[in-house]
């Protein structure tokens, strides 16, 4: 008979309760939607039905209902009913009963939307454990790539026809070629900068002169092999991972294998023998670059004409010092070839995969060739190299 | 609702694009009604793609002007357009869920966009959503990788349909479903479009979808575009279409209406 609840604003949405009798009429008007959720929520909060038992929900005066009003009110209307209320729905158009009916399915199940966790210590341990498994699998996928590479490339010595050559020589302009410009200007600035060092370090003691020689060791066994195993990683082992990932993704390599074409024969193998080929030509001209490098700042920063630097040169190294640098460039050569490949075949599905594979390619390349380099340190001091 | 917006919530008016030095629409005008659903089709390389695009303002017409619920996109920075692209739901081909977070967030994420909605009525509502797309709520904690095609199409349309839009885009909504998860589609975006009084944009291949819920239909032939409704487009002398729905794909949908018409007349007697 009277009106129980006045709602704040109550021109945008509204509810109100009359008693008649027998039922309580809950009349509801003005705009149900989500611009207006707060105002409806308060609506609900405040609605007194004096527990009636029968319950009249009058939409007659809704000017516009969506998904949120119609929650709200599927909400509340089950709140009633759990407290035993009948509820009967007047004047509710053909719309609004067909969505008020669509909120029932929400309610069935009650499973969490966030992902469980059991706490942080204990999600700490499932991730370490997580993270250790999957090395120790990685590395046994990695020495079964290598395995799987090796007989392929026996396979090929056998029946050397069929080698890819154009192939091998196209991936070998790539490789070595077009990168001639960027690692003889890397190169050429490393030697500056070591001798430029060396020089005021070994000044002190006035021996300036054998910058030389530190040069010539240092660039010829480690820094031009080096830098150029990280670049051609950086460089080359990225792009064929990116290749080969993106035939995968395209299904270029299942479609190789049903048409009878071996992945590890056509895609592989090439890359694998161009870079083996590659990499210490590249390393030698990267010696060069570096060496040349040197004498320009040792020419103009300790006044000594070229003759000198060579004469002191020769006497810093031998051939043996080159051969020790150069050994190993093949090695390091198919340890990029061998990860940047096995990552780029582990690709799977998307385009986002593409990407994480590319980087893992490059870490991981780069992580073993200086591993490898330092295995390859002790083994030569220990026969006295 | 604006007077100014009248009953055509878009509106294009001598749209031209150019890509390079071909033409690929030259003078299109196409009004889109309130309430409708409206199809686009048109062979590959006729632009239906890019006109989709053009309206949502992803790209800039190269002539002409679009109008989208009385705004020009173009015109308008960021900042104005919010309350337009509010407005709107799109669901791409593959859903363009974002990979990073669950169907959930991914279904949230236009709450804590454009509104100040209360948290748990938020989660409440998503929950809704999910059931309206006929997800199970279990597939709210899940990431788009763990999900199928046809799952992620419809939290791609739980994300869409979030904030109750006027307008709902789909760009080819059963392509790469099987025909039966296809017929399922069409029924829920049918219901949605009734249940929410949504209207809907989209662009299809698919001659059964434009049999089954298309209002009207728009055909893009040579440069231009012909609308009409699927008997109007139907009897339109222009090739293209005749091929198209005279196809072995176009008589197939076609008999099963016939079908389901003959039925409704063997019932009436």
């Amino acid at each position: 008979m009277a009106d129980t609840t006045q709602l704040p604003n109550a021109r945008a949405a509204w509810a109100k309760t009359q008693f008649d009798g027998s039922a309580t009429r809950v009349a509801l008007g003005g705009r149900w939607t989500l611009a207006n959720s707060a105002i409806l929520e308060a609506a609900m909060q405040s609605l007194d039905t004096q527990g009636a038992e029968l319950l009249h929900i009058d939409l007659a005066a809704v000017d516009a209902i969506d998904t949120c009003g119609a929650w709200i009110l599927h909400r509340q209307l089950r709140r009633w009913q759990e407290r035993g209320a009948q509820i009967e729905l007047v004047s509710t158009s053909d719309a609004q009963a067909s969505l008020l009916e669509r909120m029932g399915v929400a309610d069935e199940e009650r499973v969490p939307l966030l992902r469980q966790s059991g706490g942080a210590l204990a999600e700490l341990a499932i991730r370490a454990g997580m993270a250790a498994t999957e090395v120790a699998g990685e590395a046994k996928a990695l020495i079964a790539f290598v395995g799987a590479t090796t007989v392929c490339a026996l396979r090929a010595i056998r029946r050397p026809g069929r080698v890819r050559f154009v192939s091998t020589v196209h991936h070998i302009e790539r490789i070595g070629i077009d990168a001639l410009p960027i690692l003889g200007l890397l190169a050429f600035l490393i030697g500056v900068v070591l001798a430029f060092q060396g020089a005021d370090q070994l000044r002190a003691y006035g021996a300036e002169v054998f910058t030389i020689n530190l040069l010539g060791v240092s660039i010829l066994r480690e820094i031009g092999v080096l830098i150029t195993a990280i670049m051609v990683a950086g460089r080359t082992g990225s792009a064929f991972a990116a290749e080969i990932g993106t035939m995968k993704v395209n299904q270029e390599v299942d479609a190789m294998r049903t048409i009878g074409l071996d992945p590890m024969e056509t895609l592989v193998l090439p890359r694998l023998l161009a870079l083996a080929i590659t990499l210490p030509l590249l390393v030698f001209f990267a010696n060069t670059m570096a060496l040349a490098g040197g004498a320009v700042m040792v020419m103009l920063g300790l006044d000594l004409s070229f003759e000198q630097f060579v004469e002191q040169l020769e006497n810093a190294v031998q051939l043996n010092t080159l051969a020790v640098g150069l050994i190993k460039a093949p090695v390091f050569a198919v340890l990029i070839g061998i990860v940047s490949c096995y990552e780029g075949l582990k690709v799977s599905g998307s385009a986002e995969s593409v990407g994480l594979h590319t980087t893992q390619s490059v870490v991981k390349s780069i992580f073993l060739v200086i591993v490898f380099d330092a295995a390859f340190s002790i083994f030569f001091s220990r026969i006295g190299l | 609702m604006t007077g100014s917006e009248s009953d055509s919530v878009i509106r294009v008016r001598g749209l031209v694009t150019r890509f390079g030095t071909q033409t690929v629409h030259n003078g299109l005008d196409l009004d889109v009604r309130r309430g409708e659903i409206l199809a686009i089709v048109g062979g590959s390389g006729t632009g239906k793609s890019v006109l989709l695009r053009t309206i949502l303002g992803l790209k800039s017409p190269d002539g002409g002007s679009v109008e989208l619920l009385g705004a020009t996109l173009e015109a308008l920075d960021e900042e104005a357009r919010r309350p337009v692209l509010k407005r709107i739901g799109v669901l791409f081909q593959d859903g363009a869920l974002f990979s990073a977070r669950t169907v959930a967030q991914n279904a949230r994420l236009p709450f804590l966009e454009h509104t100040d909605v209360d948290h748990r009525l938020v989660t409440q509502l998503i929950r809704v959503k999910l059931s309206m797309v006929g997800l199970p709520q279990s597939a709210g904690a899940k990431l788009p990788s763990e999900l199928s095609g046809g799952m992620r199409k419809r939290a791609g349309l739980a994300r869409a349909i979030a904030l109750d839009p006027d307008i709902l885009f789909l760009d080819e909504p059963t392509a790469g479903l099987d025909p039966i998860g296809a017929a399922n589609f069409d029924s829920l975006i049918r219901d949605l479009q009734q249940a929410l009084a949504l209207t809907v944009v989209m662009v299809t291949h698919d001659v059964d979808t434009l049999c089954a819920i298309a209002d009207r239909v728009a055909v893009l032939v040579d440069s231009k575009i012909i609308v009409g409704t699927l008997d109007e487009i139907r009897a339109h002398p222009h090739p293209w279409i005749q091929a198209y729905f005279d196809g072995p794909r176009g008589r197939a949908a076609r008999t099963g209406l016939a079908v389901s018409a003959g039925r409704a007349v063997s019932e009436g007697i």
